[in-house]
This record gives structure tokens, C-alpha cells and sequence, in this order.
């Protein structure tokens, strides 16, 4: 048991920072810092993997063959963790993570030569369509139907809350393509144009203001057959792999590491009585809760990554990185509009511009902390609401 | 980074799970509690047979030198099994302390005592009204006579003191800075212990000190440097008791399994409905992050004090809450059962209480870290 870090990956994080530094360009990191809402900034996203692809590092997660880098799991999280630390673009997480991962993985050798560069080099979002109006966490229900007529497969149906398809060229979506076998059996995996005829996108004007998340109407929509991935049914397995594959990725642990630094600027900058809030034995009590809990969920997420062997099946540590990660992610964005006080109640559409003087009575990190906040109730619910997770939980660590 | 065990340490754990397989459980443990300490001395006896009184006490003196990973792995074991024996602070506290004590003859001596089983030290720091994370004392103070001391004062709750033949003393040296660390037999004249069980059956005393005389071997170290052992050793011993409360919480969390799958109410299992597996399932939850946590201060252990301080408060916090949160639930899957001395559950209660009380409870340790965070 060696449970302190290797010397060497601080070379590592080191190289990482340096090379972040260099290729990240300063408009759009603070783009990035000073964005008021979560998804809005889709053309800097696609600029910003083009950057990585250009060194090599826009897929380091992939297999070397397909644009990996070979890192081992430390070195990616140290990757993602300086990522997010130096304000960088998200990832197009549906390409780089989800679809990119099955593609390689089971898709055809026109597949992966089609779609994999696309994805790497940021040429376009991806929309995710998996969840419909009546198959929320009960998703095997799904009745979005793809019927093969010829060398093409025909949907019909309506998926909900795809986010950002009204800027992705394309989606990948869970389709019924046989009725007759039991839910799971009858899903397949298909990869559709969102410019196809019969492709209707409607956005939904959501809590923050944003209007992010998508339905998305398929109206006698004809696919090409060669953009189903792998076998016609295995869909729902596919899906399941993904889970498997990505089991660190829903703790959001760098996400919500550089919010809780978010959080400590706020409680030195912010006054009460004269005094900093970060004086307060209770606000400091308050996070002493939070930082203790996410270097709980920080190793947590060290466990799975070096594969710790352990008495319960892995994927029930996996729902527990899901269940605390998503409710650490809510209470870190909410600490940050607490802190705010009434301040935190207004409402900002975009930062302003030019930027406050920090002495000025709004200071930079209010706008956008509320809208942040507001959209994060989505945490527990997408992916597997938290009491689906805790459904699994039972099951897997009790038998229940 | 690696979790796997070494073969010194899977060879530990095999040996653990298997003398403590054999005596185990509330039979065993309900029998022990009213023994004078509160553990069975015959089983003390086979835990230095298996080497593990040596496992912290460095090779030099008979001990294997052993780190505090392994410490940490067997203490899992022993709160599974809600040993009361005092290790924590007879062994693991006692050895670092003597380890680094400045005079090496009666150190070395005291060593060999704790690794072969034939001498416990108990530690005696905690005065009343005093911050029990402070490593400064009031009342207890030493006057230098002669060639040696007289030490007056008073000590409160010294842990498992009751089985032990020699405390180490903490006290203020007059005209010192710093904190003196005396290692005191208990029949030393002057000494008066008045020992008391707490709820979880492990013993703790009350000790007056009153014109005790010691030669000068006995101090152990002496000013800023008595203060930083003494701060390191207690880090130690909390790590060891963690790893305890670790292995009692998912010992906990097996039982409350077992029995509602056993327990039927309306015709059915009760861990047939979705109320009772959403509370085993926050108990598992709750258990992984602890077990998470003991690793964290284990990765922190030769830390910079500063740092070692924040993380182990860290895992104090976070340990401690998850006890709570197991132990209460475990009690309530239960039922009214979960009330009973009959029942395992509620020996886990007490035993993970009067863990998160030890070296600082959680409110200390909540606001140990508040202050670090902003420092």
C-alpha cells in the first residue's frame, strides 16, 4: 500500500500547467472565468479542442491508436484537474466521452474513420439523445422507433432534455429498433445528422435563463443504416459500457474543487460589519464541512482510478461517487450564493463590461454564480437521479 | 499510487481475521467488559505472540518497524471486531513518544516492554476545561529537585490508564517553555488513579498527581520539542482509532444488511422497501467516504504539521459524521431491537460515540480546520 503521491507526477503537473499556460489563449479563459451561464459558449469550446488536437492532447483518454496519449489515470486527472483549474472550455463531453468511446470500441472501421477524427478535432457539438418525455429514469422504456426500410432505418418519436442540440450538427441517440423482445434487448445506437429532414429542435427556456436543454421532434427522419454502431439491440449495452467506462467522470471533482476556490475568494471579499465573512466561525465551519467531503470524494475518485480491490462490486463505488459528487457540486454552488447574500438574488444576463474595480460594490465573481447555482439542481437528477443510484447501492452492496 | 497490500501486510490481516474470527462479536465482548480493564489480558498476551504490540515499535529495540499503513490496516480489523484493547494508546501513542525520547536506556527499556506484552503505558494529558487539541498544559507542573522532579497536578479521562503501569505525564516545567513528557509508574508514591469504565466497556481514570518524585530519566523530552512528539503521537493514535471506527462502521453496515434481509414486517423483508435501502444505502455511502478519508490522513501522516494537522482534522470530521450517521441508522433499521445490550448494533453505537470523542470530537476538529482553511 503506497498511498503517497509519486514525486514524478508533479513533474508531470508541472509540464501540464506550463503547457495550458501557453496554448490557452487569455481571451478566452476569461471568457471562460467571467461566463454568467453554464453552456453558452459553444464556438470556444470547438476553438478549444482544435488547440488541443493541434498538440495531441484534445482525446488524451482515448487508446493511442485513436489520438490517446497513454497517460496512466493519475495523469489524467492531474490533466483534467489543471484544466479546470486554469478556467479552460469544458470538453464536449457527449463527443469526447460518450460517443467517441463506444465508436472505438464497437463501432465499424467506417464508423471510427468517419467520426472519431470529427470528434478530436472539434468540428462540431454533439447532442446527446437518450432521455424521452415518458422515459426519464425509467429510460429502458424508450419508444423512439427506428424501423429499417432498405438501407435506411426511418425514426419517429421525440427525445427531451438533449443538451445542446441546437448547436450540434450532430447526435447520438437510444432508438427502439425491435418492439417484440424485452425493453433493453430491443435498443440500438444511432448516429443522426440534425439538419436530416424531420429533425425538429425546440429549446427549453430553463431555471437560470439559459435554454441549454432541448426536445428534439423525429418526424419520419431517414438515416443512413451504416450510423447505427455496432450490432442492432446492443444499444442498451452500449449505454451500460459507457457507465463502466466513465466511472470517475459524474463526481465532477475538478469542477467543484475550483468552485470551492471560487467560494473562498468570495468569503475574503465579501463584508459584513467590517469584517471579512471568512472571519466567521460559522461560514468557517461551513466549509470546513465541504473542503473535508470533497478530499473524501477526491479520493474516492483515487480508489476507482487505481482500481482498489474491494468487497463490493466496483460500480457500486462508482454511485457513490455520483451521489456525493452531484450533491457536493449543489452545495458548493449554493455556499457561493450564500455567501452572497441579497446580492446573490439579482439577476445578470451577461457579465458587465468593462470589469469592476475589485473595491467596487459588485465585484467580478457575483455575476454567475446564481445562474450556476440554479442550473445545478440538475446534478442530482440527470445521469441516474440520486435515488436511482441509491436503488443500485442496495442492490449491489446488500443485495437488496 | 497503490492500494494493494504487501505480503507483510496480507499475512497481518490473515492472522487478524483469524484470532479475532474465534473471539469476536457481543458474546465475546459482553464477557470482556467486566474483566478489571476491560479486555481479556490472555488475549493481550496472543497479540504480542502475533507481533502486533511490536508492529510500531522500531527494530533497533525489538520491534518490526513497522508503518503506520500497517498500524492502520490491523486497527480496521480491531474495530471490526470492536476490540477494546488499548492499542491506540498503549501502543501506537505510548512507542512514538518512547521512540524519540531523549533518554534512550529507559526508553528502550519501556520499548521492549510494549512490543513483548509485559508493560502498557497510558497517556495523561487532558485536564479539565482545557482544549484537549492544545499541546500546552494548566494545572500539572513540574519543579526541578535535585537530580530529578516533582511533578503536582491533576489529569482528567487519561484513556485506558486503568490496565496500565505507567502513564507519560504531561507538565509544564517551571521556568520552561515548552511541555515536559514524564513517564510516571503508577505506584509511584503520590499517584492516586480513580478509574471508571465508558460506555463502549474500555476503561479511562482520573489521576491526582501530588509531590510525585522522579529521577531525571523519567522526562522523555522536554520543551518545544515535548509539545511537537506529543502532538504526533496523539495524530498517530487518532489514525489508529479511525481505522477502528472505519472497520466498525462497515461491520456495522454488514449486520444492518443481514438483518433486514431477516426481519419480516407486513408480509415481506423490510429490505424489501425502498425506505430502509435508501438509508443502508447513505450508510454505505457515508462508510466509503470514511474509509476515503483514512487514506487521506494516511497519505498525510509525515506531512509538515500544518498540513498534517489539516488533513488529519479532515478525516476526523468527515469519520466522525459518517459514524454517526451509520451507527444511528443502524440503530434504526433495527427497531426497537436496535436498543437492546443483545443486539451488535447497539455496541457499535457506543463504541463509534465514544470514538469520535477521543483526540478532539468533531465540533474541535470542524473548527480546527475552519481556522487552517483561512489561516
Amino acid at each position: 500500500m503506497e498511498l503517497r503521491l509519486d514525486p514524478e507526477l508533479e513533474n508531470f503537473r508541472q509540464e501540464i500547467r506550463g503547457f495550458i499556460n501557453d496554448v490557452l489563449p487569455p481571451d478566452m479563459r476569461e471568457r471562460q472565468r467571467r461566463k454568467v451561464a453554464n453552456n453558452a459558449d459553444v464556438t470556444d469550446q470547438l476553438r478549444w479542442m482544435r488547440i488541443l488536437n493541434e498538440h495531441g492532447r484534445a482525446v488524451p483518454h482515448w487508446p493511442v491508436e485513436f489520438g490517446g496519449c497513454g497517460w496512466t489515470p493519475m495523469q489524467l486527472f492531474i490533466f483534467n484537474e489543471e484544466l479546470y483549474a486554469a478556467d479552460a472550455p469544458e470538453f464536449d463531453w457527449g463527443g469526447t466521452h460518450m460517443l467517441g468511446p463506444v465508436i472505438y470500441s464497437y463501432g465499424s472501421p467506417y464508423l471510427r474513420e468517419r467520426f472519431l477524427p470529427m470528434i478530436r478535432e472539434g468540428q462540431t457539438m454533439w447532442a446527446q439523445g437518450f432521455s424521452e418525455p415518458g422515459s426519464g429514469s425509467d429510460l429502458a422504456s424508450l419508444r423512439t422507433s427506428a424501423e429499417l426500410v432498405g438501407d435506411k432505418y426511418v425514426v419517429n418519436g421525440q427525445k427531451i432534455w438533449t443538451s445542446g442540440a441546437a448547436h450540434a450538427d450532430w447526435g447520438f441517440f437510444l432508438v427502439r429498433t425491435d418492439k417484440t423482445v424485452k425493453p433493453q434487448r430491443g435498443i440500438s445506437f444511432l448516429i443522426i445528422r440534425m439538419d436530416t429532414p424531420g429533425v425538429t429542435v425546440r429549446q427549453i427556456p430553463q431555471i437560470n435563463g439559459e435554454a441549454h436543454l432541448c426536445e428534439v421532434f423525429l418526424d419520419n427522419v431517414e438515416v443512413p443504416a451504416d450510423q447505427l454502431i455496432g450490432e442492432p439491440g446492443m444499444g442498451w449495452t452500449y449505454a451500460k459500457f459507457l457507465l463502466e467506462h466513465e466511472r470517475t467522470t459524474s463526481s465532477f471533482i475538478y469542477w467543484s474543487k475550483r468552485e470551492l476556490a471560487r467560494a473562498k475568494d468570495i468569503a475574503r471579499g465579501e463584508r459584513r460589519n467590517g469584517r471579512p465573512l471568512s472571519a466567521d466561525p460559522a461560514i468557517r465551519a461551513r466549509f470546513a464541512r465541504l473542503e473535508a467531503d470533497l478530499l473524501a470524494l477526491e479520493w474516492s475518485v483515487l480508489r476507482v482510478l487505481a482500481h482498489e480491490e474491494l468487497e463490493t462490486p466496483e460500480a457500486a463505488a462508482a454511485s457513490v461517487l455520483k451521489i456525493r459528487g452531484s450533491e457536493l457540486q449543489q452545495e458548493v454552488t449554493m455556499l457561493q450564493v450564500d455567501l452572497l447574500g441579497l446580492k446573490g438574488a439579482r439577476y445578470f444576463d451577461v457579465a458587465p463590461t468593462p470589469p469592476p474595480a475589485p473595491d467596487e460594490a459588485w465585484p467580478d465573481y457575483v455575476p454567475g454564480r446564481t445562474t450556476v447555482a440554479l442550473i445545478t439542481r440538475a446534478a442530482t437528477i440527470y445521469g441516474g437521479t440520486k435515488q436511482v443510484q441509491k436503488n443500485i447501492l442496495a442492490r449491489l452492496a446488500f443485495g437488496l | 499510487m497503490d492500494f494493494a497490500k504487501s505480503d507483510i501486510q496480507t499475512m497481518l490481516l490473515d492472522s487478524a481475521e483469524r484470532l479475532l474470527s474465534d473471539m469476536s462479536g457481543v458474546e465475546y465482548w459482553r464477557e470482556q467488559r467486566h474483566r478489571p480493564f476491560g479486555f481479556d489480558e490472555a488475549r493481550w498476551a496472543q497479540f504480542a505472540e502475533l507481533g502486533w504490540l511490536a508492529l510500531p515499535v522500531p527494530e533497533e529495540v525489538g520491534g518490526l518497524g513497522g508503518t503506520i499503513e500497517d498500524v492502520a490496516l490491523l486497527n480496521i480489523v480491531l474495530g471490526k471486531a470492536l476490540a477494546t484493547e488499548p492499542y491506540a494508546s498503549s501502543v501506537v501513542l505510548a512507542a512514538h513518544i518512547l521512540g524519540q525520547a531523549d533518554d534512550r536506556a529507559a526508553a528502550d527499556e519501556a520499548l521492549g516492554g510494549i512490543a513483548d506484552g509485559s508493560l502498557r503505558i497510558a497517556l495523561a494529558h487532558q485536564e479539565d476545561g482545557a482544549d484537549p487539541l492544545a499541546l500546552e498544559v494548566g494545572a500539572t507542573h513540574a519543579r526541578p529537585a535535585g537530580d530529578g522532579f516533582i511533578l503536582d497536578g491533576a489529569k482528567l479521562l487519561a484513556l485506558d490508564a486503568p490496565g496500565a503501569a505507567r502513564l507519560i505525564v504531561s507538565a509544564r516545567i517551571e521556568g520552561e517553555e515548552g511541555l515536559g513528557l514524564f513517564l510516571v509508574p503508577v505506584e509511584a508514591e503520590g499517584v492516586a488513579l480513580e478509574a471508571y469504565p465508558l460506555i463502549d466497556g474500555t476503561r479511562a481514570a482520573d489521576i491526582r498527581l501530588k509531590h510525585v518524585r522522579l529521577p531525571a530519566s523519567a522526562l522523555l523530552a522536554r520543551g518545544p520539542r515535548g509539545a511537537q512528539l506529543l502532538g504526533e503521537a496523539i495524530d498517530r493514535a487518532s489514525i489508529a482509532l479511525m481505522a477502528q471506527a472505519v472497520g466498525a462502521m462497515e461491520a456495522a453496515n454488514r449486520i444492518c444488511g443481514t438483518y433486514v434481509q431477516e426481519r419480516k414486517q407486513f408480509g415481506a423483508a423490510i429490505g424489501s422497501f425502498q425506505a430502509i435501502q435508501h438509508i443502508l444505502a447513505d450508510m454505505f455511502v457515508a462508510a466509503h467516504q470514511a474509509r476515503s478519508m483514512l487514506y487521506h490522513a494516511l497519505a498525510n501522516a509525515d506531512r509538515p504539521e500544518a498540513e498534517r494537522a489539516a488533513a488529519l482534522s479532515a478525516a476526523r470530521l468527515v469519520i466522525g459524521e459518517a459514524g454517526q450517521l451509520v451507527s444511528r441508522n443502524g440503530i434504526q433499521v433495527h427497531g426497537g431491537y436496535g436498543l437492546t445490550d443483545e443486539y451488535a448494533i447497539s455496541h457499535y453505537f457506543r463504541r463509534l460515540l465514544t470514538l469520535e470523542k477521543q483526540y478532539g470530537d468533531l465540533t474541535l476538529h470542524v473548527g480546527r480546520l475552519g481556522d487552517h482553511i483561512f489561516a
